[in-house]
C-alpha cells in the first residue's frame, strides 16, 4: 500500500551567509517509517532538522506535511515535536508537570493531563512516584526517557530526534536504542532521528539518507547501506573497509597487487568497471578468506602479515599487500588465523561478496 | 598548583585583614551611636542608647527614611523589570546590535556618579522638570538598571537556549515561552538583581545629591551634616541604616532557606 | 529563530535603551552644548563660544583636575598591589571561603559611602578609637593624621577596594591551573610564573579592574570632602561648586566635558576590549 509520503521535501536549499548549508534536498519519509540522517559533522543534518522542525527558516523550497505546505509555519504551530540533543528538560519543573507541558499549553484539564503523564511513565518503564520528581534528580538515562515521553505527550505526527543519544555512555545508549526501535514499534509513528553515528542508525532504522556536505549521498535500507555503498565515502563511513582501484579491459579486471580471475563470476563485474571513467573494488575485512596452498578465490592478493590485534570476539590483521596498500582482516576468534607477524600470506575473496564503486579510489580529481 | 598549607592560611589571615579594614569604620561608627557625649571621644565613657531614641522618634528622620524607601522601592520594581529584558539583549538572543548594546550598557558603571548627578540636575532643570524624589529614581535607574541587568545577564549567560526552542517547539508562542520558561529560570538572578537595587539606591548618595531637589534621603542629610560639623546624631542614624540594610539580606537569605525548605520534593 | 531571535533582542533592549537615551547620553550631550555656551546663561539657544574654557585654563582649574588624575592613579596603583593577593586566594587557593571573602566585601557596598568614611573619619580623628585608646592605656598620643593629600588617597583605595578586587579575582580565575604547573614543571620559579604566566593570562581582568578603579576615583569628592578637609580641591568639587554656588553652567560644563573626555576615552578604550560573553560565562 504504497501510502503517500507523510512529509515531502522538494528543492530545500538553506544559506547562511555566503555558506550553503543545504543543496536543494528532495526527500519523501513514509507514514510510520523510522528514518535515520546520518552525516559527520558540517554534513548539513542539523539544518534539516532545525528546517524540518521549524527553528530556521528554508533559504528556498518547499516542505509539505501531507497536504500541507508547512515551510513557513512557525515552530509552535507546527504537528511535529522534537526531542533535543540536550533534551532540553525545564529545570524548574518536576517530571510530571514537564511530560504535561504540551497538554497544558493546549488547556487540556488538570486530571486527564495527569492521567495521560502516568500512563506515559508507564509506556517508558518509569515508575509512577517519578511524576513529582524534580527532573535534575534523575538520571542519564531517565531524563532520556522523560524527554520522550513529554514528545510524545504532545503526540506529533512526526517525532523527530536530534542525536538524543550522543551525551550517553555506550552501555546505556546500546539498551536505549533497542527500547527506541520497539516504541517505534509499539507507537506506528514517524520518527525521524539525526546522528553521526551509522551504527546506532542501523540498529534502529528502516532507511537511512547519508550526507555530505549539504547533500544526501545514499538513501537505502542498512543492508544495502552496507554491502552496497554508492561512493567511497558511504563505504568508509561504517567501519573498516578495502579498497581497491580498479580498471577493467575486455572482461579482465586489474589493480596493483590484485589478480582476478577471469570468468562467469567476475564478468558483470568486469563490464560495470569497464563502463565507469575510474572504479573501485571495495570488499569489507570479514569476508576476506587466507587461502590455504593449492585454494583459490575470485580475487587474490599476496602481502606479508604486519599486525595481529585481538578485539575479543574477533581478531583483526592487517596485511602490506606488494603494491603496498595496506589490507584490513578480520576473522571471529574461532576461526583466527594461526600465522605471525612477517609471515607472507595469500588472502582472497570470491566475486559476490566484493561490490563496485563507480567512482575512483583515489581521488585523482582533488582539483 | 598544589598551594602550600601555609600560602593558604597566610592568604586567608590576609583576607581576614582586609575585611577587618573594610568594617573597621562601622564600628567607630557603632560605638560612637551609644556614646552619650554629646561631643564624641574615644574611650567612651558613658553609653546611652539614648540617640537612638530620639532618632526613632524625630519626624524629620521619618520624611528621611520614607523618602529613601520609596525612591529604593520603586528603582528596585523598575530595574528588575529593565534587568529582566536588559539580560535577554544582553546574553540570550543573537541579535545584530548585541555586542554594542552591551557596551553601552557597561558605560554608565564606568562614569562617576558625581558629574552624573550634575549633569542630570542640569539636565531636568533645562527641559522644565523640578527636581524631587521622582526625579532621583530616574538617576538612580541609570546607574542601577544596568548593574541589574548585569546580574540577570549572569544567569542568563548558563540558561540553554534550546529550552526556549523545546517549549516553542511544543506550541508555546512567546509570550508563553517568557512567562512558563524564561522568567521562571530567571528568577533568582531577578530576585538578586532587586535585592543588589534596593541595597545600592538606599545606600547611594552622590546621584541623590544633586537630583532630589528639595527633598533629602538618609545618606543626603547625613553627608550634609558631615561636612557641617557633628552631630551625635549621625552615627545614630548611620548605624540605624546600616542596620536596616543587613537586616534586608539576612531576610533575604532567610527567605530563600524557607522557599528552599518548602519547594516541593520527591 | 535567527530571524525571531533579532527581533526579541531588539525589542527587549528597548527599556533599558529608553533609559540611557533619557536619562545618560541626553544629559551628556546637554553637558557637551553648554561647554560651549557664553558663561552665566541659562538657555543653549546663545551664540557658541569657548569663554568657559578659557577661564578654566586662566584660573588654575586644571591643577584639581591633575590632582584628581593623580590621586586616582596613585590610588589605583596601590590597589592592585593590595588586591592581588587576596584575589589570587579567592579565584586559586579558597574553596569555601572565597565565598565569605564576597559576601563580606559586597555587603559592605551596600553601606553608604559617606558613612564609611565618616567612620574613618571617628578612627582616626584626635581622641578617635585610635588615637583615644593609645593615649588611655600608654599616655601617649599622636596628631591626627586626617585632612591631607595621603588620607584622600587612603580614602580611594578604601572605598574602591571591591571594584579593583572582583575584576583581578575573575581575571586571575581564568588562568588555567594546567598552564601554572606546566611552567612549574618546566622550571619557572614563582615569580617566573606570575610575570610570565598569571600577569599575561589575567591581562583583561587587571584591565577591567585598573580602569574601572580610576574612572570611578578620578571622578570622586567625598574622599576629600569628608576625610580631607578640602586639603585639595577635586575636579568633581569644582564642577559642583560651578554648577551650584557659582550659578556658572558652561563652565562646570566645560569642566565635565574634560573629565567626561579623559575617562570616556579610557572606559570607551577599555570595554570595547573585553569580551564580555568570555568573562561573563559563555566561554
Amino acid at each position: 500500500m504504497p501510502a503517500k509520503p507523510i512529509l515531502r521535501l522538494r528543492g530545500v536549499r538553506k544559506i547562511f551567509g555566503r555558506f550553503t548549508a543545504l543543496h536543494g534536498i528532495d526527500l519523501d519519509i513514509e507514514e510510520g517509517e523510522f528514518f535515520t540522517i546520518v552525516g559527520p559533522s558540517g554534513s548539513g543534518k542539523s539544518t534539516i532538522i532545525r528546517l524540518l522542525v521549524g527553528m530556521d527558516e528554508v533559504t528556498s523550497g518547499e516542505i509539505w506535511l501531507r497536504d500541507k505546505r508547512i515551510d513557513q509555519t512557525p515552530a509552535n504551530l507546527r504537528p511535529t515535536c522534537m526531542v533535543f540533543q540536550s533534551l532540553a528538560l525545564f529545570p524548574h519543573m518536576s517530571v510530571g508537570q514537564n511530560i504535561e507541558f504540551p497538554l497544558k499549553l493546549r488547556k487540556i484539564e488538570p486530571a486527564k493531563r495527569k492521567a495521560r503523564a502516568l500512563e506515559l511513565l508507564k509506556l517508558l518503564h518509569l515508575p509512577e512516584h517519578y511524576y513529582d520528581k524534580r527532573v535534575t534528580e534523575c538520571s542519564g538515562g531517565e531524563r532520556q526517557r522523560i524527554a520522550l515521553a513529554r514528545a510524545l505527550a504532545f503526540d506529533p505526527e512526526i517525532l523527530f530526534f536530534d542525536e538524543p543519544l550522543s551525551a550517553l555512555d555506550y552501555r546505556l545508549r546500546k539498551s536505549l536504542e533497542k527500547e527506541l526501535k520497539s516504541l517505534h514499534a509499539r507507537t506506528g509513528k514517524t520518527f525521524v532521528y539525526i546522528t553521526h553515528s551509522l551504527e546506532e542508525a542501523m540498529v534502529m532504522s528502516d532507511r537511512i539518507a547519508i550526507m555530505k556536505t549539504g547533500r544526501f549521498e545514499q538513501i537505502s535500507d542498512a543492508d544495502e547501506i552496507y554491502s552496497k555503498p554508492v561512493s567511497r565515502f558511504v563505504a568508509e563511513f561504517m567501519g573498516e573497509v578495502n579498497l581497491f582501484d580498479v580498471t577493467a579491459t575486455a572482461g579482465r579486471i586489474e589493480g596493483a597487487g590484485l589478480s582476478a580471475a577471469q570468468g562467469a563470476a567476475t564478468r558483470p563485474m568486469a563490464d560495470k568497471i569497464a563502463a565507469t571513467r575510474g572504479a573501485t573494488l571495495m570488499i569489507r575485512p570479514e569476508y576476506v578468506q587466507f587461502l590455504q596452498d593449492g585454494e583459490n578465490a575470485d580475487f587474490e592478493v599476496t602481502g606479508t602479515l604486519q599486525g595481529i590485534y585481538a578485539l575479543g570476539s574477533r581478531i583483526h590483521y592487517e596485511i602490506r599487500t606488494e603494491s603496498g596498500q595496506i589490507l584490513t582482516v578480520e576473522k571471529l576468534r574461532e576461526d583466527r588465523h594461526d600465522g605471525r607477524e612477517g609471515d607472507t600470506v595469500r588472502l582472497g575473496w570470491n566475486a559476490d561478496s566484493a561490490h563496485v564503486i563507480e567512482e575512483p579510489a583515489f581521488e585523482e580529481q582533488m582539483a | 598548583m598544589e598551594t602550600s598549607r601555609t600560602t593558604r592560611i597566610v592568604l586567608m589571615i590576609y583576607g581576614i585583614g582586609i575585611i577587618a579594614f573594610l568594617y573597621l569604620p562601622l564600628v567607630s561608627v557603632a560605638f560612637a551611636s551609644v556614646s552619650k557625649a554629646r561631643y564624641l571621644t574615644f574611650p567612651i565613657r558613658r553609653y546611652t542608647t539614648g540617640w537612638f531614641a530620639d532618632a526613632l522618634a524625630s519626624k524629620e528622620v521619618h520624611m528621611l527614611a520614607m523618602t529613601s524607601l520609596k525612591i529604593a522601592m520603586i528603582v528596585t520594581i523598575l530595574s528588575m523589570i529593565i534587568g529582566f529584558f536588559g539580560a535577554l539583549a544582553f546574553a540570550r538572543y543573537q541579535w545584530r546590535y548585541r555586542s554594542l548594546f552591551q557596551k553601552l550598557v557597561l558605560l554608565p558603571i564606568f562614569f562617576p556618579q558625581t558629574v552624573l548627578g550634575l549633569a542630570l540636575l542640569m539636565w531636568f532643570n533645562s527641559i522644565g522638570i523640578i527636581p524631587s524624589w521622582k526625579t532621583a529614581i530616574v538617576a538612580h535607574l541609570v546607574w542601577i538598571a544596568p548593574i541589574a541587568t548585569l546580574i540577570v545577564a549572569i544567569r542568563a549567560y548558563s540558561f540553554d537556549p534550546a529550552l526556549e526552542e523545546a517549549a516553542r517547539d511544543m506550541g508555546a508562542s512567546t509570550p508563553v515561552i517568557l512567562r512558563e520558561i524564561t522568567l521562571p529560570l530567571l528568577m533568582p538572578g531577578i530576585v538578586a538583581a532587586g535585592l543588589f537595587s534596593f541595597l545600592l539606591s538606599w545606600g547611594n548618595f552622590p546621584l541623590s545629591l544633586f537630583t532630589t531637589g528639595a527633598d533629602s534621603t538618609l545618606p543626603e542629610w547625613l553627608y550634609a551634616k558631615m561636612v557641617s560639623g557633628y552631630s551625635p546624631l549621625v552615627p545614630t542614624l548611620g548605624i540605624l541604616s546600616v542596620i536596616g540594610s543587613f537586616l534586608l539580606i539576612i531576610v533575604a537569605f532567610a527567605g530563600l532557606a524557607i522557599y528552599r525548605a518548602l519547594r516541593p520534593q520527591k | 529563530m535567527r530571524r525571531l531571535d533579532s527581533k526579541l533582542g531588539a525589542l527587549s533592549s528597548l527599556p533599558m535603551l529608553a533609559v540611557l537615551a533619557l536619562a545618560f547620553i541626553a544629559p551628556l550631550g546637554l553637558v557637551a552644548i553648554f561647554s560651549i555656551m557664553p558663561e552665566k546663561v541659562f538657555s543653549i539657544f546663545n551664540m557658541p563660544n569657548f569663554a568657559a574654557f578659557k577661564t578654566m585654563a586662566d584660573q588654575g582649574y586644571y591643577k584639581s583636575l591633575l590632582w584628581s588624575l593623580f590621586m586616582a592613579f596613585a590610588a589605583t596603583t596601590i590597589l592592585f598591589v593590595i588586591c592581588w593577593p587576596l584575589a589570587y586566594g579567592m579565584a586559586k587557593v579558597f574553596k569555601r571561603f572565597a565565598l565569605v571573602v564576597t559576601i563580606a566585601v559586597v555587603m559592605s557596598l551596600f553601606v553608604s559611602e559617606n558613612i564609611r568614611l565618616f567612620g574613618w573619619v571617628l578612627t582616626l580623628m584626635k581622641g578617635g578609637l585610635f588615637e583615644g585608646y593609645l593615649r588611655h592605656w600608654t599616655g601617649i598620643g599622636f596628631n591626627s593624621p586626617l585632612y591631607n593629600v595621603g588620607i584622600i588617597i587612603f580614602g580611594i583605595v578604601y572605598v574602591y577596594l571591591p571594584f579593583m578586587l572582583f575584576p583581578l579575582a575573575q581575571g586571575i580565575s581564568m588562568v588555567p591551573d594546567d598552564a601554572r604547573q606546566a611552567a612549574r614543571d618546566l622550571g619557572a620559579t614563582r615569580w617566573q610564573v606570575l610575570t610570565q604566566i598569571d600577569l599575561p593570562l589575567a591581562a583583561p581582568g587587571i584591565m577591567v579592574g585598573y580602569l574601572l578603579t580610576f574612572v570611578l576615583a578620578a571622578g570622586a569628592m567625598a574622599e576629600a570632602k569628608i576625610l580631607g578637609g578640602r586639603a585639595v580641591i577635586v575636579i568633581a568639587d569644582d564642577i559642583q561648586t560651578a554648577f551650584t554656588y557659582g550659578q556658572n553652567w558652561s563652565l562646570g560644563a566645560a569642566l565635565s566635558m574634560v573629565l567626561i573626555v579623559l575617562i570616556g576615552a579610557l572606559a570607551i578604550y577599555g570595554i570595547a576590549k573585553i569580551d564580555l560573553d568570555k568573562i561573563m560565562g559563555r566561554g
